[in-house]
């Protein structure tokens, strides 16, 4: 399969560690359910994460550098 | 009754109800069908019985006591005689019958499947997503079981007879078993080996007796299943056929009865608030009378509601079942009565099932019952909660006024006497409120009701008015005093919402100040026709008034239309100049005209300006003059400094609010970012911007009197010599277009890259007959005036461009369907007129007159062609467009900006990280010229704002700045700033890049 992470128009993908993605729900107040989610099926996706994990995403954005989402992997 | 806070809901939960339930909250149990006796009274434990709730005024609810209007009602119940399906379940009583089994009623699914499903639901619960998919997963799979893994017996297929009927599939010895077997026993005819075979052999091959073989051929045994299914494999022959045993209600409701609660939950339902044998109803509730109130005709008679209607159905035939099964009636009667009864409970619950014919009134109308009130456009939902008419609002056509304020409205008398305001009285405006109640309700600052302290309102009239403002000798109970409510008329400053549908953005439903005027339509300022789209050629819009502070105070800060100039879709402002203001302010600044004293105070006489400033110079007769610049100048804040290109494509320069040059157009003062709006509005925010708006539109259109402004159809002739260059253009055109088709005849045409000759050829033509309409309109633009009024309303961007100029003047050009010059009508040719295959200008609607000269007939047509696509075009793109924006609206209207600057819906699920990833909102953000975040701008403004000298801000600048505990993010030791070391500047440094 072809990896499209290499790709411009695919934003940086990482896998949070637990710590990590425990700071980010305490940061937001949330439970991990509460984030937005990727498939684990997407090509986007880090070859490491399974479901569970937080994705940290950092977009190109037009009006400030960078802007950071963060994704709930499921099945 | 108003100090009772609102509760709040913190969940609802949706389920069966217990049977139990019912006959607990029931008021009565209902057990005749008549609804009044002889002398009208209502019949006890009949439909209309008192305890179910009262709808007469001056009867009393025999349950609570209360009266008609404060009495809900109450439910009673029929006590079914035998048990029935709710229609509303059909689906699920299939699935849970496909997937549970026939005999323990345990779901097919073995102990490791249903815990696997059982985590599956969790999943999806917890992420939100679709549990009925999980479901259907699971009875799937309990469907595929043919033996019941937990007590072994053989499932049968179930099928289902809409509405309400079940069958079980059943494999069962065909009737004529003996002859199959003979068959099957004799010779194939057509296989030559195929001998037959006899009965010993096939005593042999089955195990059977020979005797009981010949039994069996004489239909004097019926074989067992075991000895049929040894047949079967011995003469390789099917003996079944298929049998349908109906499934009564009780028989279902037994079933489910058995199931057990851990199973069901495997199924996603939850047991302790809906058990599955709930949807076999064994009772019926009857709703309260308030629900199907029943309505006198003019002579006397009651006419019932059709809920009503179908109760007295339900319970006749209740009685009936009732009676013929204690006579002993035949199981057939029997079965008969008991599908009539699901049928009126079936149609009592919805009436527009498919198979199943209406449940009719008298006349052959079909009753709406329980799911006709709630379904569709006029049910409940969309009718009477999703949308509703509502009370303080009025609605008439509109009309211009350019005398009122942008943020101002004017009301007919009628409305304003009409609509009113809710006053609570206090003491400080206790006197005010006597005044607009001694006026009475005809009076314009009247009054047209009271409410008295203890709830009961009073209708204020001619008679008591002045008892009530406490006039005259009256009681001071009967005074309008602290603590009372008056609903007083609408007076000028009262604040309403203004709105024009459709309200496809924001700015749709703006605030005004209300300013009571005479004649019946509402007045509105034209710089306000953009954000809400209007014209006047009959528009109407839709006006509410306020009824509490918090809402008019929110209304004001929030709504008010000054609040609405900049429009979050540009960033820039949708509310300036419009039109003849912009054709004003082009004529005032265009060429700086000369205005002596007296035109040049005509000019500012609308606006707040009251004195002149020194005169530019004094004329050949020695008298002071202004120029238009120096008027318009009056209306800009002083300390405002501005360089743009203007529309009309001259640089415009504001020094210290000073229009230096250039001209003042739709690109300064417009709608749709006019650029000395924009900048007033975000560097001096909307008040300024306001009165900018106002004093701009009220000067330009003094100006535009002073000069005059018209258009009439000689403004579009040209001189005659114009006349013969634009026929020679265009005549030079249609020679080439005959050298282009005879070259096309010849075969000399060659095709373009990717194009097929025809193609080419259709190209050429269009761009030749383009390029002809093109210099047709230069030569016109070039022989008009500087001072050709469509002239100035195009190059001013106040209405109409150079094309349409073009088609009044010169040539009108191609007309296109579907993007092609006109290719359609008859067979090779579009009219009668031409030859087939005449590829000419003419023949495919190339229109050489201009719309002065007028078109002839076949130009006239091809127009019209070429003019209803567009029609249709923006027809279709308003309906498409519609769509997709209500599909947006109700996918996004419950996100809403957290404080923390996320974006959730409400379940507090994420949707954005930060509002829009950069957390700005489009019209808080400056723009400079090139469209970047002018951050250098902001931080100037608000320092310079902040601090009067330079050395206030010096200090401040360099100040150490203490630790704070608002935010952990990015901490470091902080240290005081040592004389060595000064502290970091607390304004962000910003590259330029
Ligand atoms: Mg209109
Ligand atoms: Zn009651
Ligand atoms: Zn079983």
């Amino acid at each position: 399969m072809v990896d499209v992470s290499n790709h411009t128009l695919v934003p940086e993908h990482v896998v949070l560690s637990d710590e990590d993605a425990e700071a980010v729900l305490e940061e937001y107040g949330v439970k991990r359910t509460d984030l937005p989610k990727i498939k684990a099926s997407d090509p986007a996706l880090p070859a490491e994460a399974v479901p569970g994990d937080v994705l940290k995403i950092v977009r190109d954005s037009r009006t400030t550098e960078t802007a950071v989402n963060y994704r709930l992997v499921i099945q | 009754m108003y100090t009772e806070t609102p509760k709040e809901i913190s969940e609802i939960r949706f389920g069966l109800m217990d049977p139990e339930q019912y006959r607990e909250m029931s008021a009565t149990k209902v057990i005749t069908a008549d609804t009044y006796d002889d002398d009208g009274f209502p019949i006890d434990m009949g439909l209309m019985d008192p305890r179910l709730g009262v709808i007469d005024p001056g009867l009393e609810c025999r349950t609570c006591g209360k009266h008609s209007g404060s009495c809900n009602g109450h439910f009673g119940h029929i006590e079914l005689a035998a048990p029935v399906i709710h229609v509303g379940f059909t689906k699920l009583i299939r699935r849970l019958l496909r997937g549970t089994c026939r005999n323990c009623s345990r779901l097919l699914l073995t102990e490791a499947e249903m815990a696997e499903f059982g985590d599956d639901l969790t999943r999806t619960r917890e992420l939100d997503g679709d549990v009925s998919d999980v479901t259907k997963a699971a009875i799937r799979q309990a469907r595929k079981a043919d033996v019941c893994p937990h007590c072994g017996e053989i499932q049968y297929d179930i099928q289902h007879e809409k509405p309400t009927t079940y069958y079980e599939v059943q494999e069962v010895l065909s009737s004529d078993y003996p002859e199959l077997i003979a068959k099957a026993m004799q010779p194939d005819p057509d296989d030559e080996e195929d001998e037959g075979m006899a009965p010993p052999q096939l005593a042999e091959a089955t195990g059977l007796d020979l005797s009981r073989i010949n039994q069996i051929l004489s239909g004097g045994f019926r074989p067992r299943e075991d000895q049929r299914e040894a047949l079967e494999d011995a003469l390789d022959v099917d003996l079944t056929e298929e049998d349908l045993n109906k499934l009564m209600p009780s028989d279902i409701r037994d079933w489910f009865e058995d199931i057990p609660d851990d199973d069901v939950a495997a199924l996603g339902i939850d047991s302790t608030s809906s058990r599955p044998e709930w949807m076999i109803l064994t009772v019926l509730p009857v709703p309260p009378v308030t629900a199907r109130p029943s309505i006198t005709l003019d002579n006397g008679q009651r006419s019932e509601d059709d809920l009503t209607h179908k109760l007295v159905d339900i319970i006749r035939i209740n009685q009936r079942f009732m009676e013929n099964r204690e006579a002993g009636a035949p199981q057939l009667i029997i079965e008969d009565l008991w599908e009539l009864l699901q049928y009126h409970v079936t149609t009592f619950m919805d009436n527009e099932i498919s198979g199943t014919p209406p449940a009719r009134h008298r006349s052959g109308r079909p009753l709406k019952t329980l799911s006709q009130r709630l379904k569709g456009k006029d049910g409940r939902f969309r009718n009477s909660l999703s949308g509703k008419r509502v009370n303080f609002s009025a609605r008439t056509v509109i009309s211009p006024d350019p005398t009122l304020s942008l943020n101002e409205v004017g009301i007919p008398e009628r409305v304003a006497t009409e609509m009113t305001i809710t006053m609570n009285v206090t003491d400080r405006n206790v006197e005010e409120a006597r005044r607009y109640v001694a006026n009475g309700p005809h009076r314009h600052p009247g009054a047209n009701y009271v409410r008295r302290p203890d709830g009961r309102r009073l209708k204020v009239t001619e008679k008591n008015c002045e008892a009530l403002a406490g006039q005259g000798e009256a009681e001071a109970a009967q005074v309008v005093d602290v603590g009372w409510e008056v609903n007083r008329h609408l007076v000028d400053g009262d604040i309403v919402i203004f709105n024009r549908q459709p309200s496809l953005h924001r700015m749709s439903i703006m605030a005004h100040e209300v300013v009571v005027m005479p004649y019946k339509t509402f007045r509105l300022n034209t710089v306000v026709c953009p954000p809400y789209n209007a014209d006047f050629d009959g528009d109407e819009m839709n006006l509410h008034a306020l009824q509490n502070e918090e809402a008019r105070a929110e209304a004001r800060v929030l709504m008010r239309v000054q609040e609405q100039i900049l429009s979050p879709r540009f960033g820039e402002n949708i509310i300036g100049a419009i039109q003849d203001h912009v054709s004003g302010t082009y004529l005032l600044t265009h060429e700086n005209p000369r205005f002596n004293e007296t035109q040049s105070l005509d000019l500012l006489r609308g606006t707040s300006v009251d004195g002149l400033p020194d005169p530019d110079g004094t004329d050949e007769d020695g008298d002071d003059y202004w120029n238009g610049r120096t008027i318009f100048s009056e209306l800009i804040p002083d300390d405002l400094s501005l360089a743009f290109t203007s529309s009309a494509g001259d640089e415009v320069v504001i020094e210290n609010g000073q229009l230096l040059e250039g001209t003042i157009d739709e690109g300064a003062v417009g709608a749709f970012g006019g650029q000395i709006v924009d900048t007033i509005m975000k560097d001096h925010g909307p008040t300024r911007a306001r009165i900018f708006i106002n004093e701009v539109s009220s000067l330009a259109m003094r100006s535009i009197m002073h000069f005059g402004f018209s258009l009439g159809i000689d403004d579009e002739s040209i001189p005659g010599n114009a006349s013969e260059q634009i026929e020679e253009v265009i005549a030079n055109a249609y020679d080439r277009v005959e050298e282009l088709i005879t070259a096309y005849e010849a075969g000399e045409i060659e095709s373009l890259p990717g194009r097929t000759v025809d193609e080419t050829l259709e190209l050429k033509i269009s761009q030749t007959l383009g390029r002809a309409r093109d210099s047709a309109g230069e030569i016109a633009e070039e022989n008009f005036e500087e001072d050709n009024p469509a002239v100035i309303m195009a190059e001013s961007g106040a209405r109409g461009n150079l094309l349409n100029l073009t088609q009044m003047t010169a040539c009108v050009g191609q007309q296109h369907v579907r993007g092609e010059r006109i290719n359609r009508g008859y067979e090779g040719r579009t009219l009668s007129h031409y030859e087939p295959g005449d590829l000419s200008a003419d023949a495919h609607g190339f229109v050489r007159n201009s719309y002065r000269e007028g078109l002839n007939p076949r130009e006239f047509f091809f127009h019209a062609m070429g003019g209803r696509e567009g029609l249709v075009d923006t027809a279709v793109r308003t309906s498409k467009s519609g769509y997709l924006q209500r599909r947006l609206i109700n996918a996004l209207s419950e996100l809403e900006t957290q404080y923390d600057g996320t974006v959730r819906d409400t379940n507090d699920k994420i949707v954005q990280f930060e509002f829009g990833e950069d957390g700005t909102s489009p019209v808080r953000v400056s723009s400079a010229v090139d469209h970047d975040i002018d951050i250098d701008g902001i931080a100037d403004r608000v320092l310079d704002a902040e601090f009067d000298t330079d050395g206030e801000l010096q200090s401040f600048m360099d100040r150490w700045q203490r630790p704070t505990n608002l935010s952990e993010h990015g901490e470091e030791p902080v240290e005081a700033p040592t004389d060595s070391q000064p502290a970091r500047p607390v304004a962000a440094e910003v590259d330029d890049d």
